[in-house]
Parts: C-alpha cells; sequence; structure tokens
C-alpha cells in the first residue's frame, strides 16, 4: 500500500512536472503533407549557422528562382527543431560570377523569433542581376 | 602626513576605476551588430532593414521592368516624415535609390523635384531634361504607432512606399513594419 501511495505520488509530481515544463514552451503545430522531422539538412557550404544554433536551427532546404525581371531570388526553409522558441538574426551576401561579393557594406541583419516545431522560409533577392551565388547567416540573436 | 595621503590615494584609485569601467569611442559596422537599438526612435539598422526590404520587394515584383526603354526612370516625390522624431527622410530614400541605381533596373532623375525644386539646380540649369516623363514616381510616408505595458514600451514604424507610373496609377505599393519593444536602450541585437 505504502509503496503504490509513494509510486502514484511520483508518477503526479512528474505529470504535474511535465504540465508546468510544456505551459512555459511555445510551440508551433505544422500540418503538411511531408512532417518536417523526416527531412534531412541540407548540407549546403552556402549556409553559414553560429555557435550552438546550428544545432537548435536546421535549413532544411534551399530554393532559387528568378523573378520577372530575371533576377536571382532565394527562399531558405528553416525549421527549429527544439519545443521552444529561437531566437536569431539572418542576412545575405551576394557574389558575382567571378565570386566578387556585391555590395558588401549595409547588409541589414533581420531578427526572427521561430516558435518551437516551427518551419519558415527566408527569402532574400539578389541586389542586381550579374549576381549568380550567395551565402546565408545566421546569427543567435543577444536579447 | 597620513590623513592627506589617504584621500589622494581614493581620489586617484576612484578615477581610475572610472576611466576603466567607461566605454572608449570606436567605430563600429554601420547596422552591424554592435549597434544600439532604441524603443522609441528609428535606428540606422532600422532604416537600412526598411530600405533592403522595400527594394527586395520592389524588384521581385518586376514593377519596374514593365518600361518601354529600361533602366526606368524614376522622380522621388516626398517621403513625409509622420512620426514624433525628427529625422531626415533621405536616409530611407537615398538606401532605396542607390539599391535601385546598383541594380540596373532604374535611375533617378535628379532635375525633377516636387514643386519644381530640382535635387541639382545647376544639371537643370545647364538644360539637363529629360526628354519625356519619368517612368515613375516614388512616394511614401513614415509612420509611428507606441504602446505600453508598465515600464515595457513598444513602437512599430511602418515604411509605406507607393511606385507610381505616369499613368498615375500605383503600379506597386509596400509597406515594412519594424516593431520594437524593451525598457531601455541595449547595445547589439
Amino acid at each position: 500500500m505504502n509503496v503504490s501511495s509513494a509510486n502514484l505520488l511520483f508518477g503526479a509530481s512528474l505529470l504535474a512536472t511535465c504540465l508546468v515544463f510544456t505551459g512555459c514552451q511555445t510551440s508551433v503545430n505544422t500540418v503538411s503533407r511531408e512532417p518536417p522531422a523526416q527531412r534531412q539538412m541540407v548540407t549546403d557550404k552556402r549556409v553559414i549557422t553560429y555557435a550552438n544554433l546550428g544545432r537548435r536551427v536546421y535549413v532544411i532546404g534551399v530554393a532559387e528562382a528568378p523573378t520577372p525581371g530575371g533576377v536571382l531570388q532565394i527562399q531558405v526553409e528553416v525549421w527549429n527543431r527544439t519545443g521552444s522558441a529561437q531566437r536569431f538574426n539572418y542576412w545575405f551576401e551576394w557574389f558575382d560570377s567571378n565570386g566578387m561579393q556585391v555590395n558588401p557594406t549595409s547588409t541589414a541583419k533581420i531578427p526572427c523569433l521561430l516558435e518551437g516545431g516551427e518551419t519558415r522560409l527566408l527569402s532574400s533577392v539578389a541586389p542586381n542581376p550579374l549576381c549568380k551565388d550567395f551565402r546565408v547567416k545566421f546569427m543567435e540573436a543577444k536579447y | 602626513m597620513k590623513p592627506i595621503l589617504l584621500p589622494l590615494v581614493l581620489a586617484a584609485s576612484a578615477s581610475v576605476f572610472w576611466t576603466g569601467c567607461g566605454t572608449p569611442a570606436r567605430r563600429i559596422e554601420s547596422g552591424g551588430r554592435e549597434s544600439i537599438t532604441t524603443v522609441g526612435s528609428i535606428d540606422i539598422q532600422d532604416f537600412i532593414a526598411a530600405a533592403e526590404a522595400s527594394v527586395n520587394k520592389l524588384l521581385a515584383s518586376g514593377a519596374l521592368d514593365r518600361v518601354p526603354m529600361p533602366p526606368a526612370i524614376l522622380a522621388v516625390s516626398g517621403v513625409r516624415n509622420d512620426t514624433g522624431h525628427q529625422f531626415d527622410t533621405d536616409l530611407l530614400t537615398k538606401k532605396i535609390r542607390v539599391k535601385l541605381n546598383t541594380s540596373g533596373k532604374a535611375l533617378t532623375t535628379t532635375t525633377v523635384g516636387l514643386g519644381g525644386h530640382a535635387e541639382d539646380p545647376l544639371a537643370k540649369e545647364l538644360g539637363a531634361e529629360l526628354p519625356h516623363r519619368p517612368d515613375f514616381t516614388l512616394s511614401g510616408k513614415i509612420l509611428e504607432t507606441r504602446s505600453k505595458a508598465g515600464k515595457v514600451e513598444q513602437s512599430t514604424f511602418s515604411f509605406q512606399l507607393s511606385l507610381t507610373d505616369n499613368r498615375g496609377l500605383a503600379l506597386w505599393e509596400g509597406e515594412e513594419e519594424i516593431t520594437k519593444q524593451g525598457s531601455r536602450a541595449t547595445v547589439g541585437f
């Protein structure tokens, strides 16, 4: 009797703890044809992630297509594989066919908040039609 | 001897302490991660982000390619500052102009301006006139919305832009919103 009471108490405590921690987290349930969990991280040398952020926020796909005006447009799909919100900054760098960086200064660092389990498409358009390649950088937000 | 020496030592150590705590002046990357982020005003990184996002969307729309003789000729109309802060709206429009110029999709005229005021009066005086009307005019407004919950303040700055063709139709319209929240300014983001 005493043992079962102790087990019951332990179970209840565990459940309460789980509920408390679940309540603190923000997560997004995404319904899609292919669950993001089955996707593989795309190893792309053009994606640079700083520090530990790479373990929490995965780049699951990079798509590129020209705009109606012939300028290259990039969409990077990112997935927060944790249950808690992740805050980071990202920015794109563009290169011409000779590998020279185009407009190297004054690149906007764009803040992004991904809820737990959320996927999002981050996009950018090349500054001119001569841009043939890009690099996207992710950096953990300070606040 | 001792009573005189003690205050001197204390004063010297206090001055060394305070000098050590101050941040020496240095140059940082404009709009970089070391920039100061304020809640109630538009920072340089906000102007950079708003200009970049607007140009991204404008280029992606293909609106500038719908002209008979590319590149499109653009005249800058007024961008009104409707916020409670005083700043030159060229902080936004110049960045947009530079980006559009380097894109090769549009050139800005400096001899056609609002109310007949040319940006470059000398060029106008020398007769550097456009053979036809500009293909587009760029106009806009910057707005501010503020709210507060206890000590936490929130500001949203809306950058609204319209690209009007020479028929008077807004061929492209864009709005970028930058929202900031906090109780005090911080260094870095």
